[in-house]
């Protein structure tokens, strides 16, 4: 067989890569929304709970070797300079202390463009040396023991700073990217406005925000033979692999990256990080096993986020409220590294207009790097964006929802192609339906009572269309059982049960009779970062063929056994039925015949469809009531409608939306990484003063799908879910501010002074 | 000291600093109780110090010599799991699951002091344990199950008082 390698348009957090793939083996005629299925749209229950609720999931934090050493780091007490000396000597001594490793002991590799523990300290909370003893708490007291004598430099603590003339230079390059600022162009903004009968103009700010995952990042690392085996946090297992192989100049065969459980992600976990590098180099010197995980100050200060924005931004309308004009001027904080993640991609997606000029500038300071977080650049965007949007249909006296409608968006318009499918138009209908929008709407703004209550809504999309490369292998074992195999990460999503279920599906089995296995890089094929929303529908595919091709083999074999032709077969609940004699067999019956030989399938991902954009949506709703003498926001309910495609798990898919919902919220209303710029220092790196949701902040959610099978984006049908929902909540819940203070507050998080300040200011 | 964790002793020698969390974790080798926070912000670590919910990283193991430790591996009896239990899978009550073990203990000692309670009492009872998947919709929902399941005979009862 000749196998064809061709290319293809894959989407990730944002930005459109092309890449090669080979075509699978077979592609499956899409599952239509006819299809007969009963599997897959179930709500299977989660196939790690009792894992997860007996506490027999052993996450990384929890690994334990004989001989394992813990390892911790060391971080500089300084926003910029140099460490002049690092005198371990006093750390050493101490009982209990078994080595240390410094710049001269790592290897030469940068993270971010910073070399590993480099000397010169480019942000506060930098790991500079990291230090290993028999117990976590030795190592720590051995921390407090190492003398670092710094000499201080000017740091640069924000963009203004970070822009003016005589800044230091912070980075080698100079204080932005170089492909700073990035400028995005359609149509003729000026003739647009021109064209407009309202124009407005506003600003919008959105604040540092962190991922906070519980489980912070960290690694243990252990090496026998020249082989180098590493179990990681992480939602990319065989990035981190080339990470590790490529710093420690191993084949990737002789590295192995291991994660069955996972304690959040939420972006922030990609690949190799300081702890990874610090328990392999201190492993590889010491000969034990190391443990090195983030302590929560380290977490909360250097293990990225979600960067800063100022968004100003102009929209230009005629008088019926169709938009003529989109402009947006922006600054994103990158921090001291990162990628250009910034706000202005979806003021070219979401609403139908010729004119969109974005130009957005990112800045380099001396804090830590950011790194994407639940749909990076949308989330803050659409704050802005959503925002603007509200003022507008004031201006216009029309009702907000009604202003979106009537610049609906049937083409992703920079790319000149239509949407595979676009529901959006449904989701508008039923969340406005489903929260009583019309209602709420007509109800007499009260400006006398103290508590007053408004409503507000956003739009969302996110291009969630995933791709390849995935591979995965399908086995039945000789008693029947079956094993889902792929390299895949299950951060908490539900991969691990939905890829049951779609081989499930497929081969007519029970779903309890299957198991997925899923991060290990040297027992599985390759699946890529759970990220961008793209694992069900890049890997979903994947586990169908080779489900697919399992099956084929399982009935050639029982065809014989059953004196008929495969053909003539059919199967449900682990049982293979023949239509012409009435015969059935047990799928365990068929495998123990076999004995040991293996009935298994192979499958891939395959490629994109051309001339198409694939993407996700949303319309999220939200009612709030204010405390107009303390500022206090009270978020009272959300409804949140979405078009991911094929829903394999309804109950699954939920708890996704409702986190993405609860992120939101805290992202609106209290979420703020708190930074001195006199010192450079962040003043909240720990749970207290940074403030998550608990569960007396959340609202009751109704949030939902309306979509139907995307036959066109993949032959399963599923679009990307996870991130969609945190996109809308903080615009929902500022428009419904507005709405209900007759102000707007303009910045986020939405905290009891801001609001007050805006209720203060003159109208 | 003497240690009594779901039901097994133990002799410990531990420093008088040692926390109750690290005893646990690395000398009992009872990984499901979880380090997050370790000052007491997040309630990962909740586990249950005769009868009643502590944070482990906040309690020192001097402090628990003759006293009765239940963790998460210690509330399933018999391979049959606590109603708290079997309500967070059934409800779906868990994303990563690793606040899962502290938010399952607290609602176990929430429902003993208050085996009927409201969903607003759930609410503030539950909100010193942090879950950053946003499962709380869920475990709500759990948690009122859980009670409704265990007090099922007890509101009989009290609808004969009534």
């Amino acid at each position: 067989m000749t196998r064809r390698f061709v290319t293809t348009k894959v989407e990730v957090e944002g930005r459109e890569e092309t890449k090669i793939v080979e075509l699978p083996s077979r592609e499956p005629a899409p599952w239509g929304d006819d299809a007969e299925l009963h599997v897959v749209g179930k709500s299977v229950p989660r196939m790690d709970a009792l894992e997860k609720i007996t506490g027999d999931a052993r996450y990384t934090a929890d690994m334990q070797l004989p001989r394992m050493l813990y390892a911790a780091l060391l971080r500089a007490p300084v926003a910029r300079g140099r460490v002049v000396s690092i005198d371990l000597s006093p750390a050493l001594a101490l009982d209990g202390v078994r080595g240390a490793v410094t710049s001269d002991d790592v290897p030469d590799i940068k993270l971010d463009g910073i070399s590993l523990f480099d000397h010169t300290i480019h942000y506060a909370h930098q790991p500079i040396a990291a230090i290993c003893a028999d117990s976590l708490e030795i190592a720590e007291r051995a921390l407090r023991a190492i003398e670092v004598d710094v000499k201080l430099d000017p740091h640069v603590a924000n963009a203004h700073d970070a822009l003016s003339t005589d800044a230091p230079r912070i980075r080698s390059t100079g204080n932005m990217p170089r492909r700073s600022p990035r400028v995005a162009s359609r149509g003729d903004v000026a003739a647009g406005l021109e064209a407009a009968d309202v124009t407005i103009t506003r600003e919008y700010r959105t604040p540092v925000a962190l991922h906070t995952a519980l489980e912070p990042h960290g690694a243990v690392a252990d090496w026998s033979g020249g082989f180098l085996t590493v179990w990681e946090s992480t939602q990319g297992i065989f990035m981190t692999r080339a990470d590790v192989a490529s710093a420690f100049e191993l084949p990737l065969s002789k590295v192995r990256v291991i994660k069955n459980y996972m304690g959040g992600g939420f972006g922030s976990k990609n690949g190799a990080s300081h702890a990874t590098y610090a328990a392999c180099a201190l492993a590889r010197k010491l000969g034990q096993p190391v443990r090195c995980i983030f302590d929560r100050e380290g977490e909360q200060s250097d293990a990225g986020n979600r960067p800063s924005t100022v968004q100003q931004v102009t929209l230009g309308a005629t008088r019926d409220g169709r938009l003529t004009a989109i402009k947006l001027a922006s600054t994103t904080v990158l921090g001291i590294g990162g990628w250009l993640s910034g706000p202005g991609k979806i003021y070219h997606e979401m609403y139908r207009c010729e004119n969109v000029h974005t130009d957005e500038t990112f800045v380099y300071i001396n804090a830590s790097p950011m790194n994407s977080f639940r749909a990076p650049g949308h989330t803050e965007g659409a704050f802005g964006l959503e925002s603007a949007m509200d003022v507008l249909a004031r201006e216009l006296d029309l009702d907000p929802l009604e202003l979106r409608r009537r610049n609906y968006a049937d083409a992703d318009q920079d790319k000149g192609r239509a949407y595979s499918n676009k529901r959006l138009d449904l989701c508008y209908v039923q969340g406005a339906q489903r929260f009583g929008w019309g209602r709420a709407r007509m109800r007499k703004h009260d400006t006398v009572s103290r508590f007053r209550r408004g409503v507000g809504m956003a739009s969302i999309t996110w291009g969630a269309g995933g791709g390849p490369p995935a591979y995965a292998t399908v086995r039945l074992n000789r008693d029947g059982s079956i094993e889902v195999l792929t390299g895949a990460q299950d951060l908490g999503t539900g991969a691990r049960t939905v890829m049951a279920q779609i081989a499930a599906e497929v081969l007519g089995a029970k779903v309890d009779d299957v198991r997925t296995v899923l991060g290990d890089t040297e027992r599985l094929p390759f699946a890529s970062n759970s990220w961008g929303s793209i694992t069900t529908a890049s890997v979903g595919p994947a586990v169908r063929v080779a489900a697919e091709e399992a099956r084929d083999a399982l009935f050639d074999a029982a065809a014989g056994m059953m004196n008929t032709t495969r053909d003539d077969l059919e199967s449900h609940d682990s049982e293979i039925h023949a239509k012409s004699n009435d015969q059935c067999m047990l799928f365990r019956d068929v495998c123990e015949t076999l004995g040991d030989v293996m009935i298994m399938g192979q499958g891939s991902r395959g490629p994109n469809p051309d001339k198409t954009a694939i993407a996700a949506f949303g319309a999220q709703f939200a009612e709030v009531e204010v405390d107009t003498e303390t500022g206090h926001v009270r978020v009272l309910r959300i409804v949140s409608a979405h078009d991911s495609g094929r829903i394999i798990n309804p109950t699954l898919a939920e708890s996704q939306l409702e986190g993405g919902i609860i992120q939101g919220l805290g992202y609106a209303l209290f979420e703020e990484r708190i930074f001195d710029e006199h010192i450079g220092m962040p003043m909240n790196p720990n749970m207290h003063d940074y403030k998550i949701p608990t569960m007396a902040d959340v609202p009751k959610i109704d949030a939902f799908f309306v979509g139907a099978a995307d036959t066109v984006a993949n032959h399963v049908g599923a679009k990307g879910l996870a991130e969609p929902p945190i996109i809308g909540t903080a615009p929902a819940i500022a428009n419904a501010v507005a709405d209900a203070i007759g102000v707007e507050v303009g910045e986020i998080p939405l905290t009891p002074w801001r609001v007050l300040r805006a209720l203060l200011s003159p109208q | 000291m003497r240690l009594i964790v779901n039901g097994a002793t133990h002799d410990v020698t531990a420093p008088a600093h040692e926390t109750l969390l690290s005893t646990l974790r690395d000398r009992l080798e009872l990984t499901g109780t979880k380090l997050v926070c370790g000052r007491g912000e997040c309630g990962a670590c909740t586990v249950l110090l005769d009868g009643i919910s502590v944070y482990a990283c906040l309690t020192l193991t001097v402090a628990c010599d003759e006293r009765e430790i239940t963790t998460i591996e210690g509330l399933a009896h018999d391979k049959t799991l606590h109603p708290v239990q079997a309500a967070f899978a059934e409800h779906d009550a868990l994303q990563c699951g690793f606040c899962t073990p502290g938010q399952i203990l607290a609602a176990v000692a929430l429902l003993k002091e208050n085996p009927n309670p409201t969903e607003d009492a759930v609410r503030r009872g539950m909100s010193g344990n942090l879950c950053r998947c946003g499962a709380y919709p869920k475990i709500l929902r759990a948690v009122l199950a859980a009670a409704s399941q265990d007090t099922a005979p007890d509101t009989t009862q009290d609808a004969a008082h009534d």
